[in-house]
């Protein structure tokens, strides 16, 4: 987004000004609307679609595939492709890192729900397409997996679980089918701006902001897991920020992350 | 234990459709008001393909820049969950998806005017997020749509449709299973007439045979060009009733 | 406690289905082979195509006339003596000028239009402004007030500056002077009303949603002045002292007219006496470098920018309900939004929805209903 350098300055102050007052309004625990559609690619396991009030889409295909988790050690990929950008670009590149670390965590999916017998498990490939995006997407996207594995559903076993001097595959009901009853952590991107923090910034917030903060969540334990980081949400008006915020923007999450959740959960 | 009858005796198909049936169509459009000029949804069978058109708007690139006419740009990404077997790698650079782009540019760009949008770009995006067969026809009416959305001036439709030919019998609107089992062919057809955009044959047709995958053909494509211009006269006139009620 | 996120979810579409209507949809029809080789199908045509309101629609390809009579306008095309459409939209025949008004397009400037745009480019002697149409508009480096008055002469070294008086990103208003054979726009600054903007924040609308008239710039309660692009693009801002003068009665002839500059002293006397345009003899005593400043008035209060805030919100509001923006319906739906004392809940789009229909409705009921 482009702004002039009244507009920045404009919003600057807005922002950071006691207490803060944003372009539209919004509290600084405030979520922009968003609108979530799941279960609509039958040659996928689960996927879902969401839209955020800006117009940026995000669509999340999840897929599975029977492999020997003994030779298979990565039971989890994900694959990030925002429209219009290169594979290689360095965007699509972090993104795609920052997700895997954050399902494949200790805290993120617990492989041991894609376990089928003693020798082999479901390998799940999470797809993830960016239609189109106007801030730092990594919210919507851990907001687009957690829906998508929520509406998972995975062949049901029927051969026995210990396989170890079996030499077939497992075999799979015809059409009975099981939920995958994992919860992805989710991802909150929150900015600074003076002694101010606040999250879900929209596009025009990020032109301006001081710094920005991922912080992590996981359903599991309802607290704030790691990765924990900073990103840099534009490149004029980066500069350090007082650690203390770091401490109000974690508390800002663990208070608001579980009704984030549970929005994400109802019908 | 039956065997799967591309075509029985009784003259079903795999799906239950006759020779001469489309798969069930829907299409809508206007889906992506914020990320596009023009979009469209359109599902084929079990194709489903959104389209974006961006512009016509200012060139990115001055290289671009033609100053008698429009630059039209098109760009497909096929997901790599689109068929039942996720596929290993990207399609991205794939030659197989730069020749379905060029050859979408072929059929569009002396249908669309771009003579009266000089020194402007259109920048045409299309996703396919799911593929069941006769992808090229389900790409050709997602784009008439969207570039009909965007108010992009052009002659008339262009409909797409694919044709298998299973030994003598013609089978009109390919799915997946058909389209590996027999020899297929694309036609993109200009609106109600027999004119033909895009002819596409990638398999062995004997020479005889051409005439009658023709003619179901392009009968299929009116059909297909039909249900399209239902869905935009139904949207249209909501738009017009919404608009004369402010 | 306001509610954290609002979430609208659905399961089993990739979107809101489509009208009951298309559900019993014919398109597993057979096509019909007959002897000719011609296809027909089992279905009538709709025959009649006019709307309610008894506008004609046409899309690609259909004939709209085969009277070789018309003129044929924007939106049509011809062969022979039949003249088809090339859009999808609604037939116009105004005198003997028939043309189809596509349903949606870009903003197409026109001659005369107040427009906002953004700096996208700055090139030789001239920038290229980002106006939302389908190519960059022109603002020659001639058409532009240079500080130092009207008669400054231009200097080699103006082109070099250019970037110290307009550089990429920023926002200003302009007039669109004349168009070029593609009907790109050339614009100009020329006055005391256009030029850079500051004070305030920028929102967008689709521009069909403006309707050309002949004031572009409004004040509104609260001490806002909104300036409403005829493209779309909307600047809302602190009220300064020249837009108070702008729309204040017309008073005595003297009085000196309002500026931003430091020297000159606005008067705003107990009699009113102001001029209303600044003539041309003041452009030259008013135009100084603060016509390019980029700071902002450093007293914008926490109110103005939450009223600000309020105002952007309504207009998107009304925006999303698809109704025409106007001074009076932006006060209106600033009125109606009083109910809802957190700026940030009029985003929701239930209250969208509820603050276009209580606009609406306050208008049928005051007879303003068009």
């Amino acid at each position: 987004m482009v702004l002039s350098v009244a507009e920045k300055s404009y919003l600057y102050d807005s922002l950071a000004s006691q207490p803060l007052i944003r372009p539209d309004g919004r509290l600084h625990t405030q979520f922009r609307p968003i609108e979530i559609f799941t279960d609509f690619l039958p040659s996928s396991n689960g996927s879902s679609r969401i839209i955020a009030s800006d117009g940026s889409e995000c669509i999340v295909s999840i897929k599975s595939k029977v492999v020997d988790h003994t030779v298979e050690t990565d039971l989890l990929q994900v694959d990030i492709n925002i429209a219009g950008e290169r594979d290689d670009s360095m965007i699509v590149e972090t993104l795609t890192s920052l997700l895997h670390k954050v399902l494949t965590s200790e805290d993120g999916i617990d492989v041991k729900k894609l376990q089928l017998t003693k020798k082999y498990s479901f390998k799940i490939f999470v797809d993830v397409l960016i239609i189109s995006t106007y801030s730092y997407p990594a919210s919507l996207i851990s907001m687009g997996i957690y829906c998508a594995l929520n509406s998972t559903w995975l062949p049901k076993i029927i051969s026995a679980f210990d396989d170890l001097e079996v030499a077939e595959l497992p075999t799979f009901h015809d059409y009975d089918l099981v939920k995958l009853d994992v919860k992805s952590p989710l991802i909150f991107v929150l900015a600074i701006v003076g002694d101010n923090i606040f999250l879900d910034p929209a596009s025009n917030e990020s032109e301006v902001a001081n710094n920005g903060l991922i912080i992590t969540w996981s359903p599991q334990g309802g607290k704030v897991i790691s990765p924990v980081k900073t990103i840099a949400l534009n490149d004029t008006f980066i500069k350090g920020f007082n650690p203390i915020l770091l401490k109000k923007g974690i508390k800002l999450v663990e208070e608001n992350a579980s009704s984030v959740a549970q929005a994400l959960e109802t019908l | 234990m039956s065997r799967l009858e591309i075509y029985s005796p009784e003259g079903l198909r795999l799906d239950g459709r006759r020779w001469n049936e489309l798969r069930r169509f829907e299409c809508s459009i206007n889906t992506h008001s914020h990320a596009s000029d023009g979009s469209s949804y359109l599902e084929q069978g079990n194709n489903k393909v959104i389209t974006l058109v961006k512009g016509p708007k200012e060139p990115t690139l001055r290289s671009q820049m033609d100053t008698e006419k429009a630059i039209l740009k098109i760009s497909v990404n096929i997901t790599q969950f689109s068929k039942f077997e996720r596929s290993k790698s990207s399609h991205k650079n794939e030659r197989r998806v730069l020749e379905m782009q060029t050859a979408l540019i072929r059929t569009f760009e002396k249908n669309v005017m771009l003579n009266i949008y000089p020194r402007t770009l259109i920048d045409i995006e299309v996703h396919v997020l799911q593929q069941d067969g006769g992808i090229m026809g389900s790409l050709i009416n997602g784009i008439t749509l969207a570039l009909i959305d965007a108010g992009i001036a052009m002659y008339d439709y262009i409909s797409g449709v694919s044709i298998g030919l299973y030994d003598t019998t013609p089978l009109l609107d390919v799915n997946s299973l058909e389209e590996n089992a027999m020899s297929s062919v694309t036609l993109g057809v200009v609106g109600k007439s027999e004119k033909l955009s895009l002819l596409l044959v990638e398999d062995k047709i004997p020479l005889d045979r051409l005439e009658t995958v023709l003619a179901i053909g392009i009968a299929g494509a009116h059909r297909v060009r039909d249900l399209m211009d239902e869905e935009l006269r139904k949207h249209a006139e909501k738009r017009v009733a919404n608009a004369s009620s402010k | 406690m306001s509610e954290v996120i609002s979430v609208v979810k659905r399961q089993g579409g990739f979107q809101y289905s489509v009208d009951e209507s298309n559900i019993q949809s014919d398109d597993d029809e057979d096509i019909y082979m007959s002897d000719d080789g011609n296809a027909r199908t089992g279905k009538m045509d709709t025959g009649n195509n006019d709307t309610e309101s008894g506008s004609q629609i046409v899309t690609p390809g259909e004939l709209v006339t085969d009277d070789p009579i018309w003129m044929r306008g924007h939106g049509t095309y011809f062969l022979d003596n039949m003249t088809y459409s090339s859009v999808a939209g609604t037939v116009s025949r105004v005198n003997r000028l028939l043309s189809v008004i596509p349903l949606k397009s870009r903003y197409s400037p026109e001659t005369g239009d107040h427009i906002v745009g953004r700096i996208a480019e700055v090139g030789n002697k001239r920038w290229r402004v980002d106006i939302g149409g389908k190519q960059h508009a022109v603002l020659m480096l001639g058409s532009v007030n240079l500080p130092g008055g009207i008669l400054r002469r231009k200097s080699e070294s103006d082109e070099l500056q250019m970037r110290s008086f307009l550089k990429e990103g920023d926002l200003l208003n302009a007039e669109v002077q004349s168009l070029f054979q593609d009907g790109s726009a050339s614009l100009h600054t020329r006055s005391l009303k256009y030029g850079k903007l500051r004070n305030g924040m920028f929102c967008q609308v689709p521009s069909s949603l403006i309707v050309r008239a002949k004031n572009h710039t409004h004040n509104l309660p609260g001490n806002i002045t909104v300036v409403l692009g005829v493209n779309g693009y909307i600047w809302l801002r602190k009220t300064s002292q020249m837009d108070i003068t702008r729309d204040a009665p017309p008073g005595g002839s003297t009085g000196g007219g309002s500026s931003t500059s430091s020297g000159q002293n606005s008067t705003n006397g107990p009699t009113g006496a102001v001029s209303l345009n600044p003539s041309i003899t003041r452009l030259e005593e008013e135009s100084s470098w603060q016509i390019y400043s980029d700071e902002n008035d450093p007293s914008i209060t926490a109110n103005i920018r939450k009223t600000i805030s309020r105002y952007a919100n309504v207009i998107k509001a009304l925006a999303y309900c698809e109704i025409g923006i106007t001074q009076e319906r932006i006060i209106s739906a600033y009125e109606v939004s009083m109910a809802y004392p957190n700026v940030g809940s009029l985003i929701d789009r239930e209250t969208m929805e509820s603050i276009g229909n209580d606009v609406l409705n306050g208008e049928k009921m005051r007879g303003n209903a068009m």
